[in-house]
């Protein structure tokens, strides 16, 4: 995402804007949610920090939607454009997210129409570049091979490859991102305050005397692959799978067969390796879900 | 099969004796697949719950983040160079309690400080020489991710030859050497020291439980494969740390009574190649051009270092 909010920016300074984008982390580390922003203006930006009025959101993943850290929603007015990469429609994910502005759906696939691993990056940019209207479609691909540099030239070709399909795809929706006026100063909202009771530690930060209260935390929704255990072939030797699972998601049953805890798992596929005869499989997660569903409907 | 964590002092000789369900809960934010996280599941289960974790800052700092926590204890949040200090306060404070006789015998908890390579190797090193020249009575569990992990993964005192790292991106990746604390331990002469790794369950958990039955200042360095550092696939980080042990890179020993005892010698050596190029650290060693000299090099260092054990 931070090469994302590279190229785009890199687009619309090619374009002659004056361009910000800068990403913004919490822990560098896979799983956390990372941010990316780009302001531009045909002005000089005298504006600095994280945008809290964005005129486009773009979700990478809807799985985000379900992480707090994420603030997918934060800031969003009647003018905000939302688009989110997902396999489900705008209208369910409008009305999930109760977007008050128009909302869009980027169809995820695992692949993309070369064959390849589906480029995430470059088809969120391409997206956006097209819906700020803004960008010309020479821009985008200039500043796609230029951010990707440093990268084989094959991999450099698909991403622009894929950038200009995603751009050239979305010519209904060209310029529907129309940019709000930047709020004068004294316009702008006051922090709303709350006024907090002065309590005692103890009621203001309680004390966790429980141990392993980290099970609240459902860790799952940050698998994309799902590991499937094949009961039927399974010879309960627990210890090779169930033991070095780094996230403790393989609970042995009583009769001694490994079953996956879905809220924990993160999809690391550790098991699948470990296991000696091959039975553990790696499903993609949308499949098992939609498979999952679909026997919950016969049920 | 022991339902929940180790819960006697029963020599562990067995890989079956080792529970099949962890002490520390799920739920954390480490990344997927982290061999440092592993490591310390399998010696927390050793430890049981009985157990205080004084943690300079690093990765495993999120593991505790308020409200939410794995452990089934206390942990306390030090600065990166100060975790043997700390574990000096909480000792000394138990101690006094139990002199007091506030402290019951099976209330008393074990002293663990957890730290990464960046403290353990670099900054933290003057605590930690301070501390083992006080005798002080803690374990040092070093998760070994050979870098900077939290930040970005910047080269750090256990960073190897070679590997590429947020600051060492040149065309030779880092151009120093691996620091080796087990040695500059051992020079102390403290009570215990060893090297071990999540891949090998068994000697980590023997190790693990040696350490806990002794007094005195004690060290279990895990090496600790890193997906998101080191760059491989998550599903790979087991198979990654037995390539370590079995091309020699990561020699498995500790140090008891001033004597080094291999506890896994590799029968015959895998070449180390077989191990760099299976990480994207190491790339630059074999892509777009094999670099003979660097990989030479490597080679001849583990073999040195077998050579001389062997001798
Ligand atoms: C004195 C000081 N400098 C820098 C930092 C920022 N910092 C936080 S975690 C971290 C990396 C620690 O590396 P390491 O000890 O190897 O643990 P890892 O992150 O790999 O788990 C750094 C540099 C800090 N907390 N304190
Ligand atoms: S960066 Fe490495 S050590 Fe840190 S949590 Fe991720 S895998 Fe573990």
């Amino acid at each position: 995402m931070k090469t994302a909010s590279r190229i785009l920016g890199t687009a619309l300074f090619l374009d002659g804007f004056e361009v910000q984008d800068a990403p913004r982390y919490g822990a560098e580390r896979r799983g956390a949610p990372i941010f990316a922003y780009v302001r531009a203006d045909s002005r000089e930006i005298h504006e600095r920090g994280i945008i809290d009025r964005p005129d486009l959101v773009v979700v990478a993943d809807d799985s985000l939607c379900q992480v707090p850290a994420a603030g997918v929603r934060l800031g969003l007015s009647a003018q905000t454009v939302v688009l989110i990469r997902s396999r489900e429609d705008a209208a369910t994910w409008r009305e999930r997210l109760r977007v008050p502005g128009p909302m869009l759906v980027l169809p995820a696939s695992s692949t993309d129409d070369d064959g390849g691993e589906s480029l995430l990056g470059a088809e969120c940019v391409g997206a956006a570049a097209r819906l700020l209207g803004v960008v010309t479609r020479d821009s985008l691909k200039a500043a796609t091979g230029q951010e990707l540099e440093r990268l084989p030239e094959e991999v450099r070709a698909r991403n622009v490859r894929a950038a200009l399909r995603v751009f050239d795809g979305h010519a209904d929706h060209a310029g529907i991102v129309t940019g709000q006026p930047t709020l004068p100063l004294a316009a702008q909202e006051p922090p709303r305050w709350i006024d907090l009771q002065v309590e005692s530690a103890d009621v203001a930060a309680p004390t966790i005397h429980a141990g392993g209260t980290s099970v609240q935390v459902r860790t799952g929704l940050w698998r994309t692959m799902r590991p499937v255990v094949d009961h039927e072939r399974c010879h309960r030797c627990h210890w090779m799978c169930a033991l070095p699972c780094p996230d403790n998601a393989l609970l042995v049953d009583d009769a001694g067969y490994p079953r996956v805890d879905l809220d924990h798992c993160k999809g690391c596929m550790i098991c699948v390796a470990q296991c000696p005869f091959h039975v553990i499989h790696a499903v993609p997660e949308h499949e098992a879900q939609t498979a999952e569903r679909a026997e919950a409907g016969d049920a | 099969m022991r339902p929940e964590g180790q819960r006697d002092d029963k020599p562990i000789r067995k890989l079956k004796q080792l529970p099949a369900r962890h002490i520390m809960a799920s739920g954390t934010p480490m990344c997927a697949g982290c061999g440092g996280l592993e490591a310390i599941n399998e010696a927390y289960d050793v430890l049981g719950e009985n157990t205080i974790f004084v943690n300079a800052a690093g990765c495993m700092t999120l593991l505790s983040i308020y409200p939410y926590t794995p452990f089934r204890g206390s942990w306390l949040y030090t600065a990166m160079a100060a975790a043997p200090a700390g574990a000096q306060g909480v000792r000394d404070a138990l101690d006094v309690l139990a002199a007091k006789g506030k402290l019951d015998r099976d209330e008393d908890l074990e002293v663990v400080v957890l730290t990464g390579d960046g403290s353990a190797y670099g900054m933290g090193l003057s605590a930690t020489s301070g501390a083992l020249e006080r005798d002080l009575d803690f374990l040092y569990i070093c998760y070994d991710n050979e870098g900077y992990g939290n930040t970005g993964h910047q080269y750090s005192g256990a960073t190897p030859h070679a590997a590429r790292t947020a600051t060492s991106r040149g065309e030779h990746g880092f151009g120093g050497y691996k620091k080796d604390l087990f040695s500059i331990w051992a020079a102390h002469r403290p009570a215990y020291v060893a090297t071990a790794l999540a891949a090998e369950p068994l000697d980590l958990a023997k190790k693990v439980q040696k350490a806990k039955q002794l007094k005195g200042p004690r060290l279990i360095l895990a090496l600790s494969p890193c997906p998101t550092g080191w760059d491989f696939e998550p599903r790979d980080a087991l198979e990654m740390g037995r390539l370590a042990v079995e091309t020699g890179v990561w020699p498995l020993k500790e140090y008891v009574d001033g004597v080094v005892t291999h506890t896994k010698v590799p029968k015959t050596r895998l070449p180390v190649e077989r191990y760099l190029g299976r990480q994207g650290r190491f790339r630059h060693l074999f892509e777009p051009e094999r670099d003979t000299g660097q990989l030479d090099e490597i080679q001849a260092r583990v073999d040195a270092y077998w050579d001389a054990i062997e001798r």
